[in-house]
């Protein structure tokens, strides 16, 4: 059977749950998807077009939110992160008007689209913003679980989906709610992931384990502002960390991670892996992996980057 | 057509409050006066004049009329209604973006009868697109006003939302712009033009009226029974207004915009407002100069 994308996974949930409770809505900027034909017709009252118009989107769902519904904003992530960024940080960061903003195409997700719907500034710039949190979804499992969550939350939820199928990584049932998980245990070192890109760092680690003889740990940050102490407790004894994400090195994750350690007086050797300015934005075709390639965050280039690190 | 009695029973309020407005911004030093200025009197009819449903006294009632004021600039304005109605302290306002005050220059949402925070322009008229719609949802009947600034149509936000909410059928959401023809720097047909207005409106789908805001006759009229109105299509009110209304030297100045005046100015303009005093044999605001 063909792996669904986290996309689908998520608004299969939100449909499930939408048909108990009318109060959910969905308001797109004319972004489809094939889960949501499904609401669009058996939910017509509760599913909103407002067409290619990002900024209305989030004025109108923060207004539907003011009259008790719980509002499901979506859009390709820059365009519903970017585009309206100052209609979110009036709405929903200022004022606490609490909507879900629903990306999709996280980091390279729209491999061939070019730099234009490339999202690798969406941490950065969300997590720069009280009031919003962000959800950065690695896989199906936790896609369906922030489905949830997100009909529960009392602030603004940024769920930050990819585009294209990822491997399962998480069993059903998963608690997401520490906002930080560890996917693969290890002494020699620590490899911190967020989003699809996980699965990079799951191959490097299996690469440094048969060529190096290294056990690495994986952990997963997926929610932002970082859990500080259930990161502190994930890399107590580990060496050295190496943080990795589709998105700027500058202010991404990684700048999460370096500050969690910083205000906690921890002092470790910590290398962020990204997107390096000097690269600028990417125009390579051909696939995730050639992008990931030119950016030294494949497989090969983080087992690289481990070793020179060492 | 309202009575002459009733009219003039709102001149003698819309004295009070721009008169009110003024000494706030004057004793903060700050405020946009001007902005203020051209939209009291549709604030005094929406609030005084028996168009909107509010209870001072439950401002979080769940029936009420919803005001967003989209042009936040013009907070003075609504603030000294809010008190004016009894929505908190008239004292309130002697602390006007000053040390220990509750409020400041731009709208804010913890202010009891103000409904969003607002500064930054092209946002609450998409909020209240958004109110609308979830009233119509749950098919509650209370209307939903928003006060747009004329400057603010220059927001291409604006224009997504005047077109969603005409094919969305809001015909519970009331635009109504502060038509006061100035901008921060010039007039708007000076700038970049934006007439004919009504013609904007009305092929974006909107039920288009056009009065003089500062004529309770013509802003009654054109609301007075707004609850039975017929279209399907939402309503927007094009207020032709004066930018600093009452106070003449202010007036039409490009210069005035955002601030208050000093001491000095102070003076004139009070001088310069009693003009639209309505001299009542029993006046009971004996503080203001008649």
């Amino acid at each position: 059977m063909k792996q669904i994308t986290q996309r689908d996974a998520f608004w299969n949930k939100i449909y499930q749950l939408a048909l108990k409770n009318k109060d959910i809505v969905v308001v797109t900027a004319d972004m489809g998807a094939p889960s949501l034909d499904r609401f669009r017709i058996d939910l017509p009252g509760q599913f909103i077009n407002v067409g290619i118009a990002e900024q209305n989107a989030i004025l109108v769902a923060s207004g539907l939110a003011m009259t008790g519904k719980r509002a499901f904003v979506y859009a390709i992530a820059p365009f519903i992160t970017l585009r309206c960024l100052e209609q979110i940080r009036v709405e929903n960061s200022i004022m606490n008007i609490p909507i879900t903003i629903v990306g999709v195409g996280a980091g390279f997700g729209y491999e061939d689209s070019g730099p234009t719907h490339h999202m690798v500034e969406d941490i950065s710039v969300m997590r720069a913003m009280p009031n919003v949190t962000i959800n950065s979804i690695s896989d199906n499992v936790m896609a369906i679980y922030f489905a949830e969550a997100s009909c529960k939350m009392t602030n603004t939820n940024y769920i930050r989906l990819d585009r294209q199928p990822s491997p399962d990584i998480y069993r059903k049932g998963h608690d997401f709610s520490t906002g930080v998980s560890r996917i693969a245990d290890g002494k020699d070192g620590c490899i911190i992931a967020t989003g699809r890109i996980i699965n990079n760092a799951i191959e490097a680690a299996k690469k440094l384990n048969k060529n190096r003889g290294l056990n690495l740990k994986i952990i997963d940050i997926y929610t932002l502002p970082v859990n500080d102490k259930a990161l502190l407790k994930e890399i107590k004894g580990v060496p050295w960390i190496v943080t990795l994400e589709e998105n700027w090195i500058t202010g991404g994750m990684g700048s999460a991670v370096l500050e969690a350690l910083n205000d906690n007086a921890v002092c470790m050797p910590v290398k962020r892996m990204g997107l390096a300015f000097e690269k600028g934005y990417s125009y390579v075709y051909g696939g995730r992996n050639l992008i990931h390639k030119s950016y030294g965050i494949d497989a090969d280039g983080i087992e690289k980057a481990v070793c020179e690190f060492l | 057509m309202k009575s002459v009695r009733e009219c003039k029973e709102l001149k003698r309020r819309a004295y009070h409050i721009r008169h009110d407005m003024l000494k706030m911004c004057v004793k903060a030093g700050t405020g946009h006066v001007t902005s203020s200025s051209s939209c009291i009197e549709l604030l005094t009819a929406l609030y005084h004049g028996g168009i909107m449903r509010h209870d001072p006294e439950k401002p979080e009632w769940g029936g009420r009329d919803r005001l967003i004021l989209s042009k936040g600039q013009a907070s003075p304005a609504l603030y000294t209604i809010l008190s004016d109605c009894g929505y908190f302290p008239k004292k309130d306002l002697d602390k006007f973006a000053q040390a220990g005050g509750k409020f400041g220059v731009h709208l804010q949402k913890s202010v009891p009868g103000v409904e969003i925070t607002c500064g930054s322009l092209g946002h609450g008229f998409g909020i209240a697109a958004g109110i609308a719609l979830g009233a119509k949802m749950d098919r509650d009947l209370f209307l939903t006003f928003a006060i747009l600034g004329d400057g603010e149509c220059y927001e291409g936000s604006i224009w997504e939302t005047a077109m969603f909410a005409s094919h969305n059928r809001l015909n519970n959401l009331v635009a109504i712009v502060d038509r006061n023809h100035l901008c921060v720097t010039d007039f708007t047909e000076n700038l970049i033009s934006l007439e004919p207005m009504e013609d904007k409106w009305r092929s974006f789908g909107w039920d288009v009226r056009r009065i003089n805001g500062h004529s309770f006759d013509e802003i009654l009229d054109s609301l007075g029974g707004i609850r039975n109105r017929c279209s399907s299509d939402p309503l927007v009110i094009i207020a032709d207004t004066v930018k600093g209304k009452g106070i003449d030297f202010m007036s039409n100045v490009p210069l005035w915009h955002g601030i208050a005046p000093g001491a000095k100015d102070a003076e004139e303009a009070y001088v310069s407002l009693s003009e639209m005093c309505e001299k009542c044999d029993n006046c009971i605001r004996k503080d203001i100069r008649r």
